[in-house]
């Protein structure tokens, strides 16, 4: 039995300075004006809109104050939005921090949330876990291994992150439904990740020898799915994207960014060079741009219901150039 | 001049039969590209690259397209020819000589899609990854995919061994039975002449970890007039599940292996005469 929104009267959004996070808190604030919303983030926090129902507070999730909160205002739902991101140049250089925040961090906030009586959690994770090799099937669906950290090791916190959720998901489901998402590349003007990056780089390269297919989903789009899987989606692991699918020549043609067409030999050598001290670029997402990784979003589509999404693949292409 | 070449020698694309098909075609996929890496564009691009191989190099002719409906099928061929060209002839007739027209999704070894150049060109064409989900998910998409249940075992034949069907594998019809796919098979008669004196050392193919390593004196293939002859759809009986045994599949795989076979020896008795074959009936 899924819990109704009727039940929740509290929401903890973590990672509120993230643009997913703003655009959902916006969304949630604005869909139920009686909701009471607290954003927390280590980093500092700016809301574009403030609303009465909405409040942001600054501070470490490790810290005992973290545990004050949950204890005083009595969250109803948690939404995990707050995954450090793995878009540096250099993802390996901060990995020991991303696997302390991504997951350990992760451990204490769900710790907490059982502790605390919470009913529902929605985890944001991403489609990165499935990993970008030249063998993925069209489409992948949830029950696919996480391969994403065999080449790359600096995604381990990523794919850690992942696991560690789905585990304690399955582990506490009798005690609190929990929503792991796994969504295609998030895009749009508040959103800094690594495809973001790469999508809006003037004379970013392109493999000259490849030409994987990409699903692009809009942040707006995004958040609209956080807050129907708090409304409406039980527990399990969920891939989102919408069923359009675009090259990524196509797509960088679509955002009219001039792109350097290098072949798979020199694309390595060319990232290294270009990484330091010109343009950042991390070296996983070569393969991302090599190698398609479609994912199944059947798994979802029965709560989202017929034409959820509100941005077509195009129109959310288009709207990077207004950033 | 090129022009007036071109015109002379038939090896211009028949532009406006083209233009009909790729209409078509635009209707099934508006967007122009699919999931798997299709690129209309570059398809036709392909296409009309290869039709002049296709038309005057191998004079494909195309038999039984009226076998063929307007439904989505598990297109399975005997492989022959050493590399691949077998499958990319039957992709064109397909598109070119069957109603209604389609991209046919050849199934490709999973070292293809990782080449550089070559596994985007063979992708934006229409190739997908031989893989099993991938397989149903093309069918359960309404798509027709060629396999070749041979594999590298059929195209990879000494020439002592041309026409000799190889064992079919079971995944084929484990995928049929599972999307309730009608199988259509067809066999492809001249590639095995593409390189009429081939030795394949399988010792020092399996040193190198290499899936076939053909020795011929040969660098282009021979222009070995091809037929395509296409069969009788065929289609699994209802109680078999892609839960039933070994034994219960084994019976409707070996009958299409035989249908194919017959497939194939139809096609020999009317095939055109050429240096290559002529040759080897003689020699018998």
């Amino acid at each position: 039995m899924t819990l109704e929104m009727k039940d929740i009267s509290s929401v903890l959004i973590i990672g509120i300075a993230g643009g997913l996070a703003k655009i959902t808190a916006g969304l949630l604030s604005k869909k139920y004006p009686e909701l009471s919303i607290t954003g927390v983030d280590s980093r500092p926090v700016k809301l574009e809109i403030q609303t009465e129902n909405i409040k942001t507070v600054q501070m470490k999730y490790t810290r005992g104050n973290f545990e004050r909160i949950f204890r005083e205002k009595k969250f109803d739902a948690v939404l995990h939005l707050g995954r450090m991101s793995h878009a540096d140049a250099n993802p390996m250089g901060n990995l020991e921090k991303r696997l302390d925040l991504n997951v350990m961090g992760t451990k204490r906030i769900m710790d907490l949330a059982l502790r605390f009586g919470v009913k529902k959690s929605i985890i944001v994770s991403t489609y990165h876990v499935y990993g970008a090799l030249s063998d993925n099937p069209v489409f992948i669906d949830e029950e696919a291994p996480l391969r994403a950290s065999i080449k790359y090791p600096e995604l381990r916190d990523v794919v850690e992150m992942d696991l560690f959720s789905t585990n304690w998901m399955w582990k506490n489901q009798t005690e609190i439904e929990t929503v792991v998402l796994r969504p295609c590349s998030i895009i749009g003007p508040n959103i800094r990740n690594s495809m973001c990056l790469y999508l809006t780089s003037p004379y970013a390269p392109i493999g000259a020898d490849f030409n994987p297919m990409f699903q692009f989903i809009h942040e707006y789009d995004m958040a609209s799915v956080v807050i129907r899987s708090l409304e409406k989606v039980p527990t399990g692991i969920y891939n989102v994207a919408p069923s359009e699918v675009i090259s990524i020549k196509e797509a960088r043609k679509v955002i009219g960014q001039p792109s350097i067409p290098v072949p798979l030999l020199f694309l390595e050598q060319t990232v290294k060079l270009l990484n330091f001290p010109f343009w950042k670029f991390p070296r996983y997402l070569l393969d991302y741009i090599k190698f398609a990784c479609i994912i199944d979003n059947k798994g979802i589509a029965p709560y989202l219901g017929e034409d959820f999404y509100r941005f077509t693949t195009k129109e959310a292409l288009e709207l990077l150039k207004l950033e | 001049m090129f022009e007036f070449l071109s015109e002379k020698l038939q090896v211009k694309p028949p532009k406006e039969e083209i233009d009909k098909i790729f209409e078509h075609l635009q209707t099934i996929y508006p967007a122009g590209e699919d999931p798997w890496g299709l690129s209309l564009k570059k398809a036709r691009k392909n296409m009309e690259m290869i039709w002049p191989f296709y038309h005057n190099y191998f004079k494909v002719r195309v038999f039984g397209q009226e076998n063929v409906g307007d439904e989505p099928y598990l297109v399975t061929s005997n492989h022959s020819g050493q590399i691949a060209i077998d499958g990319m002839l039957i992709c064109i007739a397909f598109s070119l000589e069957v109603k209604p027209a389609r991209i046919l999704r050849p199934m490709v070894e999973r070292f293809v899609t990782g080449l550089p150049f070559f596994g985007t060109w063979a992708s934006e064409g229409g190739a997908v990854l031989g893989d099993r989900q991938n397989c149903i998910n093309l069918l359960e998409a309404k798509q027709s995919v060629l396999v070749f249940p041979e594999g590298v075992r059929g195209v990879a034949k000494n020439t002592a061994d041309f026409y000799k069907l190889q064992k079919f594998t079971r995944g084929f019809f484990r995928m049929a039975l599972s999307t309730g796919t009608k199988i259509l098979p067809i066999a492809v008669v001249g590639a095995e002449e593409f390189y009429p004196f081939v030795y394949h050392p399988r010792k020092i193919a399996r040193f190198l970890g290499l899936p076939a390593l053909p020795l011929t004196p040969l660098l282009v293939p021979l222009p070995s007039p091809v037929d395509i002859i296409i069969g009788k759809p065929y289609e699994a009986p209802p109680e078999l599940t892609t839960e039933s045994s070994d034994a219960e599949i084994d019976i409707h795989i070996k009958a299409i292996e035989a249908e194919v076979k017959r497939l194939t020896e139809e096609g020999l008795k009317n095939r055109r005469s050429f240096w290559a074959n002529v040759k080897k009936e003689e020699k018998k």
